[in-house]
């Protein structure tokens, strides 16, 4: 009877340990909590809100995660972001084609991560230098080739993108972002190039020694960092009709804090992609609350800034149990 | 002799497990006290609580006849002169040898600014005290892993120590240096010291300890004076059943070349290295610290960079440059450093056995169920105890993580063990098994073994053919059945005598 009840204890305890189930489990109590408190809260079309707002953030800090995941970190997505929607913008503008648009933005998010990569890996500059240059380097293209002034005049098909709804119901940024939560789970689990990243972000040097090429596990991950800061470009410009060269200003705070909210470890090799996405979402969920509470919006980065110290050192404190 | 420390029915268990089932351990002043067992008998748990890094469930510590009370910490341990100087050093390595010495005042006595003519003179006397020809100046990580280890010696003796604890001292040193080591041990014994020695190199505690305790499952199994015990005995109360004999199977026929080296150089190989291995054989490669047994597993691995030569396996000649070219021409590499080099500790069993196949297979994706087969074929031929496969690999004991590194190679069918001191630090039947597998390994066909150790007795036991290293070049070739370790140790000697 007794051993009965400590075997259920310690299946408990292992249940708590993964913090994708805690945060799990923080997140639904918040949304009760708020609900208890606004009438709003708990409404379709807010939930439905919160999806739609988590998606730009959700989807870059899956990029992050991945990068994470093999020990480095991308400062520059916030700066990425902004230069591949100018980017994409400027083409839009010139030639008003969309699917030549939507990969223009996407190839330049990808290409300015995959310069990170390079950076890191060929001129061994370490990675929160390199993507400390970059942040710099991809918001002064962003600037030079917008001239400072935001784009306007995307075509209704282009807004779609963003506000379009799915059977009149499902946003359409909201499937963007479960397929591209769905996609990256699929490669941190199921492809050579997702376990190598476990690896590499686990032990450098015994990936090196297994035969791992850390080149090409180090490129992929800030590629796909740089492509997905692509995607929520789209996104965003697509929500907003307009695409801001300023735009995504502070996105790497979010988008490293969905990450290590959701238990990733930033030492590398620990971690899952889906605590990322509750990671995201238990960040809407504050801003969404705030918001709702009328707690003025300066205070967002506070509290943000806040759940992000504390959800590491509860993780720290809950290692050592 | 006093009884300096007594351990009465000392028990812990971790998360149910019992680790120390009631064990009694005494230390008189001026003994050396060998503490034996397998991996996994309790001995780091008995040292940690020593150290006060763990605590006991229950059962008593005495010192100098006096009950210890109340909760026993690292302070207490500290206050008390019992002292650790763990198998990895706790030395500041951008520090110098002085400040290094000094750290402890540093902390403890009063005042902002550092006094550094104190530094130099505690330094100089402390060194001189122990004959230690050590530059006061020079910055640790320059130091070799010997005079590391007298360094930290040093700085424990500073706290005036009264026992101190040392966890497998000589892993990491060469012949002479372990006797310059037990000189030292001697004169600390002089001193009144209390010596708590723990090793895997039995034929080296025989010669050092007065007495031994060997564990057993968290059990001491028992105590006795170390001149009267046989290594056969030790080895059986260890593991509790008799260890088998030689691996080696009848005579080798040499009539195949599977791997050779020709002309490679590189920044430590200034002369060019030649030598071949036949297929099935194993050939071992000893020296002294710091002959280039490392760097020389390294650079036939494609680890660091070479300046010119050929390296040919099966006739094929292999083009290096990377660990990665490596791995896909059939070559493994067991590195010296488990922990650090050969595995992905918080990764599971699963995915570091799996992690060398999967380099080798092609595409994007693999197959997870394949994937599970075939590291559970390898752990069931290797005996690895671990009940699950998603365990991560850092809860491991030493010997079943080497099992793991092994094992990696061993899935992924590679031709060619390159072994870098495969058995440092390892109990004795995981290194019976060890043996075991690599000799399984090498009978099939086109397949050898390179065992690099500096242990030569381990050579002489396991290879088939001995290169000796000194400074960096090949300077004996050597058949074990021919030859003895007086030998060996002549050759690993010379050359560096020679060149000093």
């Amino acid at each position: 009877m007794e051993t009965a009840k400590a075997d259920r204890l310690t299946q408990l305890r292992a249940v708590l340990a993964n913090q994708a189930v805690s945060m799990l489990l923080i997140l639904i109590l918040m949304w009760f909590l708020l609900s208890l408190l606004s009438p709003y809260f708990f409404t379709v079309s807010n939930l439905s809100e919160i999806t739609l707002q988590t998606a730009v953030i959700g989807i870059i800090a899956a990029g992050q995660t991945l990068v994470i995941l093999s020990g480095g970190i991308d400062l520059s997505v916030g700066s990425v972001f902004a230069c591949s929607g100018i980017a994409g913008g400027l083409v839009f503008q010139t030639t008003g084609n969309l699917w030549f648009t939507l990969a223009i933005t996407l190839i330049t998010g990808a290409a300015l991560g995959s310069l990170n990569g390079v950076f890191i890996s060929w001129l061994r500059v370490p990675p929160f230098i390199a993507t400390l240059g970059m942040l710099g380097m991809a918001r002064g293209l962003a600037l030079i080739l917008s001239r400072g002034i935001p784009i306007f005049g995307l075509s209704k098909e282009y807004l779609w993108i963003g506000q379009g709804k799915v059977f009149d119901f499902v946003p359409v940024p909201t499937l963007i972002l479960l397929a591209v939560f769905a996609l990256v789970f699929f490669i941190a689990r199921y492809t050579r190039f997702g376990r190598f990243t476990y690896a590499v972000g686990s032990n450098t040097e015994a990936a090196k020694l297994s035969g791992i090429s850390l080149r090409s596990v180090i490129l992929g991950t800030y590629a796909l960092s740089g492509l997905f800061c692509g995607v929520g470009a789209v996104i965003e410009a697509a929500r907003l009709a307009t695409i801001q060269p300023a735009g995504g200003n502070g996105y790497e705070l979010l988008a490293i804090g969905a990450v290590v909210i959701g238990g990733t470890s930033l030492f590398g090799g620990e971690g899952n992609v889906i605590a990322t996405l509750i990671g995201a979402l238990i960040e809407t969920t504050i801003r969404n609350g705030l918001n709702l509470l009328g707690v003025n919006a300066f205070w967002q980065y506070v509290v943000n800034g806040a759940v992000i110290i504390a959800a590491v050192a509860v993780d720290q404190w809950r290692r050592r149990l | 002799m006093s009884l300096l420390l007594r351990l009465q029915e000392i028990r812990k268990s971790f998360y149910g497990t019992p680790a120390l089932k009631a064990v009694n351990f005494e230390l008189q002043a001026g003994e050396v006290h060998a503490l034996l067992g397998e991996n996994g008998a309790g001995k780091t748990t008995l040292i940690k609580i020593l150290a006060g890094a763990y605590t006991t469930d229950s059962g008593s510590l005495w010192f100098r006849d006096a009950l210890v009370p109340g909760h026993y910490g690292p302070k207490v341990a500290e206050d008390l002169g019992i002292v650790t100087i763990y198998q990895h050093f706790h030395l500041l390595p951008h520090l110098t040898v002085a400040e290094n010495l000094s750290l402890k005042a540093f902390i403890s006595e009063p005042g902002w600014y550092v006094n550094w003519r104190t530094v130099q003179k505690r330094a100089r006397e402390t060194l001189a005290r122990l004959h230690f020809a050590i530059d006061p100046g020079a910055r640790v990580k320059d130091l070799t892993i010997a005079q590391q280890q007298m360094l930290e010696i040093a700085i424990a003796l500073s706290k005036k120590a009264q026992v101190m604890v040392m966890d497998e001292p000589t892993a990491a040193l060469s012949k002479r240096e372990t006797e310059v080591l037990f000189g030292l041990i001697r004169q600390l014994k002089q001193h009144g010291l209390g010596i708590i020695y723990v090793s895997h190199k039995l034929e080296e505690v025989k010669l050092i300890a007065d007495r031994l305790t060997i564990l057993r499952d968290g059990n001491n199994v028992a105590t006795m004076q170390a001149k009267d015990a046989d290594l056969r005995e030790i080895i059986r109360l260890m593991v509790g059943t008799s260890p088998t004999g030689d691996i080696r199977s009848g005579a080798l026929v040499r009539d195949k070349i599977l791997f050779s080296v020709k002309g490679l150089r590189n920044k430590h190989f200034k002369e060019s290295l030649e030598f071949v291995v036949y297929e099935h054989e194993i050939l071992g490669i000893t020296g002294l610290v710091g002959a280039g047994k490392t760097e020389l597993s390294r650079v036939i691995f494609g680890a660091d960079r070479k300046y010119g030569g050929e390296i040919r396996l099966n006739g094929h000649l292999l083009s290096l440059r990377r660990p990665r070219d490596a791995v896909q021409l059939g070559l493994g590499y067991v590195p010296e450093d488990r922990d650090s080099k050969g595995l992905c500790l918080n990764l599971a069993v699963r995915e570091n056995i799996g992690l060398a196949s999967l380099v080798k297979l092609k595409g994007w994706f693999f197959n997870r169920s394949a994937e599970r087969r075939l590291v559970r074929e390898s752990v069931n031929s290797m005996r690895i105890r671990t009940q699950a496969l998603d365990l991560p690999v850092k809860y491991l004991s030493g010997g079943n993580k080497q099992k793991v590194v092994l094992g990696k190679w061993l899935a992924a069918k590679c031709n060619l063990l390159v072994l870098d001191e495969p058995t440092i630090g390892i109990d004795v039947g995981a290194r019976q098994d060890i043996y075991r597998l690599i000799s399984e390994f090498r009978q099939k066909s086109d397949h050898s073994v390179i065992l690099v150790s500096s242990d030569i007795d381990e050579v002489l036991q396991v290879a088939d053919r001995v290169l000796v290293l000194s400074d960096y070049r090949i300077v004996a070739d050597l058949d074990p059945a021919r030859t003895d370790k007086g030998l060996i140790l002549e050759y690993c000697t010379r050359r560096a005598a020679a060149v000093s």
